[in-house]
This record gives structure tokens, sequence and C-alpha cells, in this order.
């Protein structure tokens, strides 16, 4: 809740480091949810892998952008 | 039974929630991080509309609504646990919560969309919006679809003659948490950064 109240107060004050921290807290909040509250801890590696990797290249793709 | 369970959870064909479940929360979240990327993309080539635009976001419901789903992943995961744990009333309960909550997502989203329209702010208004109202609709399609399937696991786990499998249960929750999945990434990127 910290982390997503964070994130919406840095849009008004964040300036040119906006982007890298605002989706770094969403990041942060995405790995909360599939690892705590889907458990995706327990699973095989190989899952874990994927979702930081889709993580990985959305995060780097948009950063290249912007 | 946990430590069985956390065996199976060990084999890369039963993650928890199930493989068909999760080739389907990759493949929502990969469109979704498609078309996320594309409205940056166009951000980019258009950075004064999409900002401009945002700007006439509501910035605190997007965040309630964080707040709402996020609460709302909590109980849902409470439930799957209490579940677990063979504590049927307390799982019933903590499902409960979460539709609530969910609820309480639809009518912030409905009172936010209204605010839109009487302003005038639709699909066609510019490039923005129309990536808005597509990315949004579509969302909240997938939360309408997750509250079904959560009152009818709801329904099943109070008919004590036909118990609902942990399968069904955790296939159940691991679609609700694809919402609040999906809501990380649109929030920031529709209201925030542009």
């Amino acid at each position: 809740m910290v982390l997503t109240v964070l994130a919406g107060l840095s849009s008004t004050f964040a300036g040119q480091y906006l982007v890298p921290l605002v989706l770094s807290l969403a990041l942060l909040k995405f790995i909360g949810v599939a690892f705590n509250f889907m458990e995706m801890r327990k699973a095989q590696i190989m899952w874990r892998v994927l979702i930081i990797g889709y993580l990985a290249v959305f995060s780097i793709v948009l950063l290249l952008i912007y | 039974m946990s430590t069985e369970q956390n065996k199976t959870y060990q084999n890369f064909l039963y993650p928890p929630g199930g493989i068909l479940l999760w080739i389907i929360i990759l493949l929502e979240l990969i469109t979704f991080a498609g078309v996320l990327v594309a409205m940056a993309y166009n951000a980019s080539i258009e950075p004064e509309i999409f900002h401009t635009s945002r700007l006439q976001l509501n910035v605190t419901i997007g965040t309630i609504n964080t707040v709402v789903l996020l609460t709302s992943g909590l109980f849902m995961a409470a439930a799957v646990h209490s579940f677990k744990l063979s504590d049927k009333q307390k799982a019933s309960n903590y499902l409960l919560f979460t539709i609530l909550l969910g609820l309480t997502f639809l009518v912030l989203k409905s009172i936010e969309y209204s605010s839109k329209i009487d302003a005038g702010l639709t699909i066609d208004t510019n490039l923005f919006y129309s990536y808005y109202w597509m990315l949004t609709v579509f969302h909240v399609i997938h939360v309408l679809v997750g509250l079904v399937i959560l009152v009818v696991i709801y329904t099943k786990i109070k008919k004590s003659s036909k118990p609902i499998a942990l399968l069904d249960l955790e296939s159940g929750a691991a679609f609700w948490h694809l919402c609040d999945l999906i809501w990380l990434l649109l929030f920031p990127i529709i209201y925030l950064i542009f």
C-alpha cells in the first residue's frame, strides 16, 4: 500500500526520475503479488525466471522509449 | 499435505493455479504489455497531447483503486490459505471480502468513466483516450469475469455436499490476481508517467 501511495505522490515531484521511479515501484508490487499472493516463489524456478524476464523486457523497452 | 503440495509446485507442469491458467496469464500480460509499449511509443511522438490528457485523469481514484485491488488480492490469498487448512468458514469469509472489494473497484471505475463521458472525453477524443478507454475497459471486463468466477467458487465452498477442489480454487484465485497484475501495469503508465 505504501508503494502505491508513493507512486501516486511521485508523479508530482520526481521530475526526470519519474519514469524509472514509478516503474520500479510498479515492478516491486508486481513481484510481490506474483511471488507471494500467487505463491510463485514455491513454483519451479523456470516460472520465476519467466516472470522476472517478462518484467525485465517490458521495463527495458519502456525505458528505451523514454 | 503442505510438503506434498510444495513438491507438486516444483514440477514445471504444475505451478500454483495450474499450467493452463498460467499460459493464459502470460499471454494476457504479453498482450497488455504490447499495447502499453505502443501507447508509450505514441506518447513519445505526441508528448503534449498525452501529457495534457493524462493530467485530466483522476490519480486519486486510480490510487484508491490500486489499494482496493491489492487488498482484494490479500484477502484472496488468505482465502486460499484458509482453504488449504480446511477452514472453509474463514475461506468463504475472505472470499466474500475479495468479492466486495472487486465490486468497490467497479463502482469507483464507473464514477471515473461517467465523469469522463460527462466531460466529453470518449474513445475518439484523441489517441491518448483511445488507449485509455481500450485498456481500462478491457481490464474491467477481466474484473467482471473474475468476479463471476469468484461468486461461483464462493457458492461451491458454501455447499458442503459437493466441495470444490483445491486446484479449482487456486485457478480462480490466479485469474483474480491476474486482474491485479494487469492494473499494476496500467495504473502507473496511464495515470502517472506521461
